[in-house]
């Protein structure tokens, strides 16, 4: 509860901080054309863009459903589209790994902000297979995720001064929806039996929901996609899943399936049935224009898969 | 062409060859007389080996047609003996000695790859006949030129054909080599076989070959060896390109 | 017995990755007790693949379409991409004949490359590779930015994960492999034939078109079935290198065959092993790793053409060649001082020739080894067989050198350096027949005698 009050304070901090130097600047763009447009990589900064903006701004992902943004070169469409944008958001911390360069062309002639950049180091997760580097996975925790929006919030108000009242009123109820869906996640999660309590995926990318609801979590890949597992890493996840007799595990939309399904062969010939237990959304979200291809949606499809499983 | 009761081994009427786009045959003529020893003559790049090639069905022809003692290639193929050029083949190839002639009798294998005990005789003996008997289980790459060029000439002896055809089989070979195989043509011949041989050395073709054929992209002149092998003949032969053939069949070529 | 297995201690209820490992001698245990289903899977999969890619590159190497593999494993990526474009899912049948469709098609165009233009064929390979590779990836961009949810991991159908073979998997590969070593068995002469000398096959009636057609066909479901198994770089490996490395030990053909398919077979085996003992080792980069230590293997230590044995082989000569010096240098002296038996300090016998000191010592060692060297504290003497070693080396010399002169009619002062190399490698059959033809000399060139000893001994 203590984080909680830090972080909106921290928050209102910032919308306070934006409404008064916003007096000062004004962007002769905003004059210009019809609609600003923010240009974001993943969905999920997409989605907290365009809820927060409405109809005053026009969002565009580069990055739609299922695609893995470890893995994910920009095309010669998408620089077009870069360059066209009046900001550009991404999530840093190195998940769009190759596009590095991209971003430092467009931060020359526009502001190109890393949302994920915002939360504090001390908060962040460094496993140490990643040798100093950060976890960008930053979204499976939604109270850290608040704060990746909220800098969401700042930036779109930094860049249209005339609609900030606007945007200020949108982003305090999306806020406290937020907050509230991360109240939920840990009445939910914590109804899982003790014993069943280990998240199996594909990859490592759930580190941060492990931590913030109390869920051991294993990857069978590490924590990008690019490497390819070894014989050692799936018959130790069969080991743990027969040992410990889990139920349930998890395939996710962005990641081959082949592993996953490996491992419940393996378990099945030691006796000892283990079903996946659907599919859950890591790296990208579901379809846009169902439930599943908004934010909100996404993390509710993804603990109610994991409890009904798991309970 | 005279008819006779009897066909001939091989004859070639009105054959043109091309080679990317190059004319490299014009208009060839002739049928083979039965039961002689024929000498291939004519300058680099004068055909000879496109001629072999192109009656063995080894290139598309342009126009012409070639029978095998009156009956098209396909019908009549196990009739022919065919030796090509030594450098035609990979001799690092992991096969030995009796391995390659008793490819000779690959044409008698059923679809199963199934040899008779015969087959095997035969190609041991005709591997005997060139004297290469010691050698059967010898590596290819392991044997001279010479011993190479017996082999193959072994091949088409274990084929046991009626014609032979034979690439450059004097090309870079010792003495005694070319001594063997010019006995072994000979006795080819009194056994009724009929030899088609592309030679290189002059000087030889009126000791080894009773017929010659003087080619030159158009076949200059084709009869006994006593008859036609002269300096006027060879003049003819050799005497440089004809150009104005050439570019005139280069562009009918092109066109069609 | 699956439940009684060891295997991991009951992890750490805390969240760090760090569990006890198993060690090396129960790792390998395990693994070779095929208690794993898992690890069952991937041994069969890998052997089955290894051994039928290796068979079969066999005739590619052979017809120098080494790459061939290669070059189709990348023309399949459109097939796949299509497939998935049609069915709408990631189904494993659709995908695999769309996969073999593309492949197909690329081995036509290389074919038609190679002879309806002027292109030769390894530019005809990458040129296919490259184009139908490149129209692979424009399909699964498309693919990609349409948004479908569940595309992910087409591109991964190209780079496979050997460790997850599945029972499905193994069975395909089963099928291509009891196809392929029919076909190979049934079709064996001819596609020697048609491998090595392409004209004759022709002449002797043999449908080179339709084998041909046989053995690319072979190649390309070889090459789609492992490729969504292992891969394309595992396959384009499978099919050249254990090939490549069984001809470095035989030169017979149905040998090279089974080395191939052994040596695929146990790249097959030992990289799936590796991968089992470490975490985070993937199972068919270290396969690929295996093969390729095999092959260098070859390459180095075969004892026909191993670079090692022709090292080796030289260094031998050149120790021969120092012995036949010696020899011949104490004989000379001997016979100046008509003593053949007379001792010398090494200091002495150093000058007598230029040798290096460990030349000489080794030199000096095996001679007295073999016995035609006697050793007294720190000299040395010839013994009999030393002394008719040393006359045999300089008859040989001083035979060729009679021999320069007579029939290559070359001056006497040109035809010693010649004579210095010859005389260590004159055999004794030459060495009979030159005495013969040269109707057994007496004298050499430069008027010195020829020695002929009743009896010879060869160092």
């Amino acid at each position: 509860m203590k984080q909680y009050h830090i972080h909106n304070t921290f928050l209102s901090l910032l919308l306070i901080l934006a409404a008064v130097t916003g007096g000062c600047a004004k962007n002769d763009q905003t004059a210009a054309k019809e609609k600003l447009s923010i240009v974001t990589t993943t969905g999920m900064i997409a989605d907290a863009a365009s809820i927060i903006g409405g109809d005053n701004i026009q969002v565009t992902a580069l990055m739609g459903p299922g695609v893995d943004p470890h893995l994910y070169k920009a095309t010669k469409g998408d620089v077009d589209q870069l360059e066209t944008a009046d900001l550009i958001l991404y999530n840093g911390l190195h998940l769009e790994g190759k596009m590095v360069d991209v971003f430092e062309n467009m931060s020359k002639s526009k502001p190109t902000v890393a949302v994920a950049a915002v939360i504090l180091d001390s908060e962040l997760r460094h496993p140490t297979e990643f040798q100093g580097h950060p976890d960008p996975h930053v979204w499976f925790d939604v109270s850290l995720w608040r704060m990746a929006v909220g800098a969401v919030a700042f930036e779109i108000a930094q860049l249209d001064s005339v609609n900030r009242p606007l945007y200020h009123e949108r982003a305090t109820v999306y806020l406290d929806s937020l907050t509230q869906l991360h109240q939920w996640v840990q009445e939910q999660m914590a109804t899982i039996p003790e014993d069943q309590r280990i998240l199996v995926t594909a990859h490592d990318a759930f580190g941060y929901f492990g931590r913030a609801y109390n869920i051991e979590v294993r990857g069978l890949q590490g924590i990008s996609t690019v490497t390819e597992a070894g014989l050692y890493d799936v018959t130790a996840m069969v080991d743990l899943l027969v040992s410990q007799k889990i139920k349930a595990v998890f395939v996710e939309s962005s990641v081959p399936k082949k592993t996953i399904e490996a491992v419940v062969e393996g378990c099945t010939s030691r006796g000892h049935k283990v079903i996946i237990g659907g599919e859950l959304f890591s790296d990208a979200m579901g379809q846009s224009g169902t439930p599943e291809g908004t934010y909100l949606g996404m993390v509710r499809h993804n603990v109610n898969t994991i409890v009904a499983a798991l309970r | 062409m005279i008819k006779n009761d009897r066909p001939v081994p091989i004859e070639v009427h009105d054959l043109t060859v091309a080679y990317r786009k190059k004319p490299v045959l014009w208009n060839i003529d002739f049928s083979l007389p039965e039961g002689h020893l024929i000498g291939l003559v004519g300058p680099n790049g004068a055909g000879k080996s496109t001629l072999i090639q192109a009656i063995m069905g080894l290139l598309p022809v342009l126009s012409g047609y070639v029978k095998v003692y009156g009956h098209p290639l396909e019908k009549n193929r196990q009739l022919i003996g065919y030796v090509p050029q030594r450098e035609s083949v990979d001799w690092d190839f992991p096969v030995d000695a009796l391995d390659v002639v008793t490819m000779g009798r690959y044409g008698h294998m059923n679809a199963f790859g199934k040899l008779s005990k015969q087959d095997r005789e035969i190609a041991l003996s005709a591997l005997d006949k060139v004297g290469m008997a010691d050698f059967a289980k010898r590596q290819i790459s392991q044997l001279s030129g010479g011993q190479q060029q017996r082999v193959f000439i072994a091949r088409a002896l274990a084929q046991e054909a009626s014609v032979y055809l034979m690439d450059e089989p004097f090309a870079g070979v010792d003495a005694n080599t070319e001594k063997a195989i010019v006995a072994l043509l000979k006795e080819l011949k009194d056994r009724g076989k009929t030899c088609l041989v592309v030679h290189h050395d002059l000087h030889t073709v009126r000791e080894y070959f009773d017929w010659v054929m003087l080619l030159n992209m158009r076949l200059v002149k084709f009869g006994p060896t006593a008859e036609i092998y002269n300096e006027e003949n060879l003049r003819a032969t050799y005497g440089g390109k004809l150009v104005l053939l050439a570019e005139a069949a280069e562009k009918l070529i092109t066109k069609s | 017995m699956a439940e009684n297995l060891c295997c991991l201690p009951k992890p750490q209820r805390n969240l760090s990755r760090n569990h006890n490992r198993m060690d090396f001698w129960e790792l390998t245990v395990r693994f070779f007790s095929l208690a794993d289903a898992n690890v069952r899977q991937v041994i069969a999969g890998s052997i089955l693949l290894g051994g039928a890619a290796g068979a079969l590159g066999c005739f590619a190497y052979l017809q120098r379409r080494s790459l061939l593999g290669d070059a189709l494993a990348h023309a399949a990526l459109p097939g796949v991409g299509l497939a998935f474009l049609i069915v709408g899912q990631k189904e494993f049948v659709p995908l695999l004949l769309g996969a073999t469709a593309t492949a197909w098609l690329g081995a036509l165009s290389i074919n038609a490359i190679d002879r309806y233009t002027k292109i030769k064929l390894d530019a005809a390979l990458g040129i296919v590779l490259t184009v139908f590779f490149g129209l692979g990836i424009v399909i699964l961009t498309h693919i990609q930015k349409s948004g479908s949810g569940s595309q992910a991991g087409l591109g991964s159908f190209i780079f496979g994960q050997a460790a997850a073979m599945s029972r499905q998997d193994v069975v395909a590969l089963a099928v291509v492999t009891v196809c392929m070593l029919s076909v190979v068995t049934i079709g064996y002469r001819h596609f020697k034939l048609v491998s090595f000398d392409t004209g004759f096959a022709f002449a002797v009636g043999l449908p080179v078109g339709r084998l041909q057609f046989i053995l690319t066909t072979m190649i390309v479901l070889a090459v789609t079935v492992g490729l969504q198994a292992v891969g394309v770089v595992l396959m384009a490996a499978m099919l050249i290198t254990p090939a490549a490395a069984a001809r470095q030990w035989t030169d017979r053909l149905p040998r090279m065959l089974m080395l191939a398919s052994i040596f695929g077979m146990l790249a097959g085996l030992f990289g799936s092993y590796i991968s089992f003992l470490k975490p985070s080792l993937p199972t068919g980069p270290w396969i690929v790793i295996v093969v390729s230590g095999i092959f260098a293997v070859s390459i180095l230590f075969s004892p026909r053409r191993g670079v090692l044995i022709r090292i080796l082989r030289h260094y031998q000569h050149r120790g021969k060649i120092t012995r036949d010096h010696l020899v011949k240098s104490l004989y000379r002296v001997g016979m100046e001082r008509e003593n053949w038996y007379a001792y010398y300090p090494v200091s002495e016998i150093a000058h007598m020739w230029s040798f290096t000191p460990t030349e000489l010592r080794s030199g000096l060692s095996q001679l007295t080894a073999q016995g035609f060297l006697e050793r007294e504290v720190d000299m040395y003497r010839l013994t009999q067989n030393g002394v008719s070693a040393g006359a045999r080396v300089t008859r040989l010399h001083r035979l060729w050198e009679v021999y320069l002169t007579r029939y290559l009619e070359l001056p006497g002062d040109h035809v010693h350096r010649d004579a210095e190399d010859m005389e260590h490698i004159i055999t004794p059959e030459m060495e009979e027949q030159l005495s013969q033809m040269l109707d057994h000399p007496v004298f050499d060139p430069h008027l010195q005698p020829i020695p002929y000893p009743t009896e010879q001994k060869g160092v």
